[in-house]
């Protein structure tokens, strides 16, 4: 048999290939091993990024968004008295349960945690973001602002912005959409929190990195 | 001048595998790369700083990069970076024994012309590595490590230009 | 684990300082592997000396398969290291420049460092050169912000881009890699050149 010399270049192809093959067949890895410490937590608490807009999710839901997982937080006997459209029931209590990892740990669907107010789903929210999980967002106002903003709009004065005569366009056109009006009205004009008009769906948060050569 | 200076320099099959080590590090411990170029543009901002002051508050280019950096512009990854570069340069010179003082040129060109177009290039390099946020090590080396879309389209038009144009060029070479 | 900053397992002082033993370990690299010569650096574009090539693509390539490695470990977060901003007009002029600097001057930034450092006053004048341009850009800023600002793409990576598995990218890129390899050796046996 003829000697074959190994040569650095038969080398490092020999290497870099086999090497090559190995990452190009191994699946991603997708665990998620790195935990917030509790002051960024508080941080992220403080500056509300976790919340939704109810016109926002009211949109998704009139345009039938597929990317829009809601995730109904309340004890299974309140989720059955009354739901948002498409909305699975994790009560707070299951949270951890193994059989729920799965619709959590992806980056495709916007899983938006809802309640009667927001408590517990911030409650929610703190604990799957502690876990490491990104993409859990809360519907801002829970489920009483919801009917206040959504279902049962009131209209506001006619001197009002035009901004808000659009808005209140807006939320009852997503209110006959969505069969609104039958749930108890609320009489007190809706003061919402400076809601904005759906915009891009919010990016994944992620911690900021410097680098570049910038 | 030359002999066995091929013979001298590490297999560069080696040395790439090592470089490739040395950017793995700096992703590990930083969460960046290396890079050359912003050095350069951090020297310079803090020079403009300590120089011109109320330019440099006027200025878009500067206020753009203070606006979005605190401290100290020299305080800086990438300017340590380079100081060390420096430092292991001459370390592998001295073992190497290549320290010299020397204008290195083909045989067919003088000092003087082989030093204006490497002050040209260095011109042209500074301008580009701004507009390609960042250099060769910075944009291309670097984005090719983490399969960054814009380092690639960097390292491309670098070397296709180059080559695009060594004809013309071929008397400062061969 | 990685990164170790973005973690906050080291202290921001701790990062320059080890910033300092990369760059020596760089330009040590740099150095060893004959990039401290712009004749060697230019000779890949006329094919007498192909070292670039193979150094900086086996470098890209192995930091890349190591990367990737680490991730698979579970000893790196890929999400929190840096990836370069894609500004697509901006990175193709820039590259266009940057192409044309490296074939006059006989460096790039990092390599000109490399190159004072052992002495070559080559080298010296291309980082003066360095530092007029980044200044010509800096007060010409104005002028080309917008240009620099367009053609914004956000952070792609590449397999993201064709929408591949970054597994299967690298290994394209591997094989592209290597593919200039055997090409490279090639070139240096049909343009040789004994005396540079």
């Amino acid at each position: 048999m003829k000697n074959i010399s190994l040569t650095p270049r038969m080398l490092i192809t020999a290497i870099l290939l086999s090497l090559g093959l190995i990452i190009a067949a191994v699946p991603k890895n997708t665990t998620k091993p790195y935990k917030l410490t509790a002051p960024q937590i508080l941080d992220e608490l403080k500056s509300g990024t976790q919340y939704l807009e109810p016109e926002q999710v009211a949109q998704m839901l009139v345009e039938k968004d597929p990317y829009l997982q809601l995730i109904d937080i309340r004890p299974q006997n309140e989720f059955e008295k009354f739901s948002l459209q498409g909305a699975i029931n994790i009560p707070l209590d299951n949270l951890l349960s193994e059989d729920y990892t799965e619709i959590f740990d992806q980056d495709v669907k916007l899983n938006v945690f809802y309640g009667n107010g927001t408590t517990q789903a911030n409650e929610g929210w703190m604990l799957l973001r502690q876990l490491g999980y990104s993409n859990i967002y809360v519907l801002r106002g829970g489920l009483n602002y919801w009917a206040e903003a959504i279902l049962n709009p009131t209209a506001p004065p006619s001197t009002s912005p035009n901004d808000d005569l659009a808005k209140y366009d807006f939320r009852r056109g997503a209110s006959q959409a969505l069969g609104g009006g039958e749930m108890a009205a609320s009489q007190q004009s809706s003061k919402s929190p400076a809601a904005k008009v759906p915009g891009p769906k919010p990016a994944g948060k992620k911690k900021k990195v410097a680098g570049g050569c910038s | 001048m030359s002999e066995n200076r091929k013979s001298n320099y590490m297999n560069p099959y080696l040395a790439g595998v090592l470089l490739g080590l040395v950017v793995i590090a700096a992703n590990f411990i930083s969460g960046r790369s290396v890079g050359a170029s912003g050095a350069i543009k951090s020297t310079i901002i803090a020079g403009v700083e300590t120089i011109a002051p109320a330019h440099a508050e006027s200025a878009t280019f500067y206020k753009e990069y203070t606006d979005g950096h605190k401290g100290n512009p020299l305080n800086n990854w990438l300017v340590y970076q380079m100081l060390g570069v420096l430092v292991g340069g001459f370390l592998s010179g001295i073992l190497s024994k290549r320290l010299t003082w020397k204008v290195e040129h083909n045989p067919k060109i003088t000092s003087r012309t082989r030093l204006l177009f490497a002050l040209g290039g260095g011109i042209l390099f500074g301008i580009g590595s701004q507009f390609g946020r960042g250099c060769t090590s910075g944009s291309a080396l670097s984005g090719m490590a983490v399969l960054s879309l814009g380092g690639f389209i960097s390292m491309m038009a670098i070397f296709g230009t180059a080559f695009a144009l060594a004809y013309f060029f071929r008397k400062l070479w061969i | 684990m990685g990164p170790l900053v973005v973690n906050e397992i080291i202290s921001e002082n701790t990062n320059l300082l080890l910033a300092f033993f990369v760059g020596i370990a760089f330009g040590f690299v740099l150095e060893q592997g004959g990039f401290s010569s712009s004749r060697k650096l230019a000779g890949v574009f006329y094919g007498y000396d192909t070292v670039v090539l193979k150094v900086f693509f086996t470098g890209a390539v192995t930091a890349m398969l190591g990367l990737l490695f680490l991730s698979l470990f579970g000893w790196i977060d890929l999400n929190l290291v840096y990836v370069n901003e894609t500004f697509l007009q901006s990175a193709i002029i820039g590259g266009v420049v940057m192409g044309a600097g490296f074939i006059m001057g006989g460096y790039c930034p990092g390599t000109s460092f490399c190159g004072a450092a052992i002495g070559k006053i080559d080298a010296m004048i291309f980082i003066v050169g360095l530092f007029i341009g980044v200044f010509i850009f800096a007060e010409g800023y104005p002028l080309w912000e917008g240009i620099y600002k367009a053609g914004f793409m956000g952070s792609p990576r590449i397999s993201e881009f064709f929408g591949v598995s970054e597994g299967i990218l690298a290994l394209l890129v591997i094989v592209a890699a290597v593919l200039m390899f055997w090409g490279g050796e090639w070139a240096e046996k049909k343009f040789p050149r004994e005396e540079y």
